[in-house]
């Protein structure tokens, strides 16, 4: 492929972002380099002593990125050093070595890093020395050209000014872009973070009620089963001895009471499962409220609107909702009849229990419906009462599809 | 508990369908001492329609929850075998009862079912007779089913306008208790009990009928509507 000017370009500009010490101590070659022609002056002694100035000025610059108020002072101080002794008009002769040079257009480079890396206070101070430096250099140079000294100082001032001003809003914007980045890679990694915590919820909320699923189902195999076998057994050793004559009647009583026992324990081991996750929700939410509808002491009547299932633990949270503000409204609102809805909304669904009892139903801490409202809030779900006093009362979940 | 009158001593032919082995066996044991023939026992429900259409037998056993789902199999199966044969009847035993499953199961199902608590086997000679009496084409409810009806609030206000007396009358009914049984039951004259059935029907505005197995299913319609 043939090489592309604008392609090299880019290559070369990427490679320098990649490395950019590399390109400082090239930019402080180059402005040694352009300023040489200046450094060669007489005595001897002078010009080293000039090549010494401009090769830390140029080398302030190759260590800008590393220290950039070092580097700025080591300029600034030069460049303050040129203005005051570089010219001297009044003396006579200045001192040669101090006289200005490109290599100058550091002090520029290091203004525009200082407002780059280091904080706006620092970077004001840089920019205020920096003016103060060129108005020293503009004083000190204007009366040479005494003939028109003022409209000659008020243009070089207006440029040596334009210039660092320009250098320390570059600077600045820069520092700005940079603070705005590094804060959006914040906000991105407590997004990244909020979404990681989430899944991880969602995940511990359906663990916890495929749980209490196999708890119930467990109970159901196991134990219960087990239980009603007992059961049948010591009923049949019951009726054997009631039917045999000369049975003892002592063992009979104990028998009799062994096998009540065991009845009573799985009436309360069948309500403890159905408590831990009732049978009917592995048949889906619909068809869980409708049994709980037509199990309610007051008459209740049911519409879902439902496409797709939510997940088991949403489902079981919705059913326990409506389990609750069901025994609610038969406990308290003297209502007559109470409607339970449920259906999308958006993302997630909503459950309404309505009733036409008394209303003022509240939201009290630590009450009933301020249980619900923690429960459903572990989901990111809500909880609105509407129950004006003389009702009807609305309490209405909202809950996502999942976890 | 329905429990039949006038049980004579019939050697019943059954298939079990239940997943847990204990009680599976168990109830073989049980119904075989008890002069029974137990011709299957089996674990699931595709199992259960194979027996029947192998056995044929009088009745049929079945656990709601069997594999693989672990929901409804037992009741579906139910269906399935009162569509094939109707002559052979299906009592469904659960850990839970439903009013709504039995309501279901009745609705399709009108002669010879039966929709108990598993707890029941623990009254093993009561038992045995709902077996005998799904067997016969009869209807057997559990009573835990009758109470939920009875206390519900749906059809509140009719029922309200029955007595006491009336209420007690129609849970026996829905229990699939004869007159008769009721009468022995509740220390009255079969011709008081006659007169119950007629007002409990007058008012929940049915025809009354002489045959058992339609009053259940009209008064569980009912009070399922």
């Amino acid at each position: 492929m043939k090489p592309y000017a604008g392609l090299m370009l880019q290559d070369a500009y990427a490679w320098l972002r990649r490395h950019p010490r590399v390109a400082d101590a090239v930019l402080g070659v180059v402005l040694l380099a352009a300023s040489a022609g200046q450094l060669r002056i007489s005595p001897l002694s002078a010009a080293l002593a000039a090549t010494v100035v401009n090769v830390l000025l140029a080398a302030s610059v190759a260590v800008r990125r590393r220290e950039p108020v070092l580097a700025f002072a080591v300029g600034a101080s030069i460049g303050l050093a040129q203005a005051y002794f570089g010219f001297q008009p009044a003396a006579g002769a200045p001192v040669r070595a101090l006289q200005p040079t490109v290599t100058d257009l550091a002090i520029v480079v290091l203004l525009y890093t200082l407002a780059a890396r280091r904080p706006r206070r620092v970077s004001a101070l840089g920019l205020a020395i920096c003016l103060a430096g060129a108005g020293i250099a503009i004083a000190r140079w204007a009366p040479v050209h005494r003939a028109d000294g003022a409209g000659l100082a008020l243009i070089a001032g207006a440029g040596l000014g334009g210039v660092l001003l320009t250098a320390w809003v570059l600077g600045d914007a820069a520092a700005y872009r940079r603070a705005y980045y590094v804060s959006l890679e914040d906000r991105l990694a407590v997004a990244e973070r909020a979404r990681e915590l989430q899944e991880r919820r969602a995940r511990a909320v359906d663990d916890s009620a495929a749980r209490l699923r196999r708890i119930e189902r467990d109970l159901h195999d196991g134990a219960q089963v087990r239980l009603a076998a007992l059961a049948m057994t010591l009923g049949e050793i019951k009726e054997n001895m009631e039917q045999s004559n000369g049975s003892d009647d002592h063992t009979l009583t104990l028998v009799g009471a062994a096998h009540r026992s065991a009845k009573d324990a799985l009436a309360e081991l069948r309500d403890l499962a159905r408590g831990i996750h009732p049978p009917v929700l592995d048949r889906g939410l619909p068809a869980a409220l409708a049994v709980l509808a037509s199990a309610s002491a007051i008459p209740a009547r049911y519409t879902a609107e439902i496409t797709e299932r939510p997940s088991p633990a949403i489902e079981a949270m919705a059913y326990f909702c409506a389990a609750e503000l069901l025994a609610n409204a038969t406990k308290h609102s003297g209502a007559r009849r109470v409607t339970i809805g449920v259906r999308e909304q958006g993302p997630g669904l909503v459950m309404t229990v309505t009733d036409d009892g008394d209303g003022g139903a509240r939201l009290v801490p630590g009450g009933g419906l301020a249980g619900l409202l923690e429960r459903v809030q572990t989901v990111d779900g809500r909880l609105d009462v509407d129950s004006p006093c003389g009702g009807p009362t609305t309490i209405a979940v909202e809950l996502p599809r999942h976890a | 508990m329905a429990r039949a009158t006038d049980t004579a001593p019939e050697r019943l032919r059954i298939v079990i369908a239940e997943d847990a082995a204990i009680m599976r066996d168990g109830l073989t044991q049980t119904l075989t001492r008890r002069g029974h023939e137990v011709v299957a026992a089996v674990a699931d429900a595709e199992s259960l329609l194979q027996a029947v259409e192998e056995h044929r037998p009088d009745v049929a056993i079945i656990d709601v929850r069997m594999p693989p789902t672990h929901t409804d199999e037992g009741l579906r199966a139910a269906r399935s075998i009162h569509a094939g044969h109707p002559g052979v009847g299906v009592l469904v035993f659960s850990q839970y009862v439903e009013t709504r499953a039995a309501a279901e199961l009745f609705a399709t199902a009108p002669a010879g079912v039966g929709y108990l608590l598993k707890d029941r086997v623990a009254d093993v000679s009561d038992f045995i007779d709902a077996i005998a009496q799904v067997a016969r084409g009869g209807t057997v409810l559990d009573p835990e089913v009758v109470r939920q009806l009875l206390t519900v609030g749906r059809r509140a206000d009719t029922l309200a306008a029955l007595t006491p007396r009336e209420r007690e009358v129609l849970s026996l009914i829905a229990q699939g208790r004869t007159n008769a049984a009721i009468a022995g039951t509740l220390f009255i004259s079969g011709k008081v009990v006659e007169k119950h059935v007629a007002n409990i029907f007058d008012k929940l505005g049915l025809a009354p009928s002489d045959n058992d197995n339609r009053r259940v299913i009209a008064a569980l319609k009912y009070l399922e509507s």
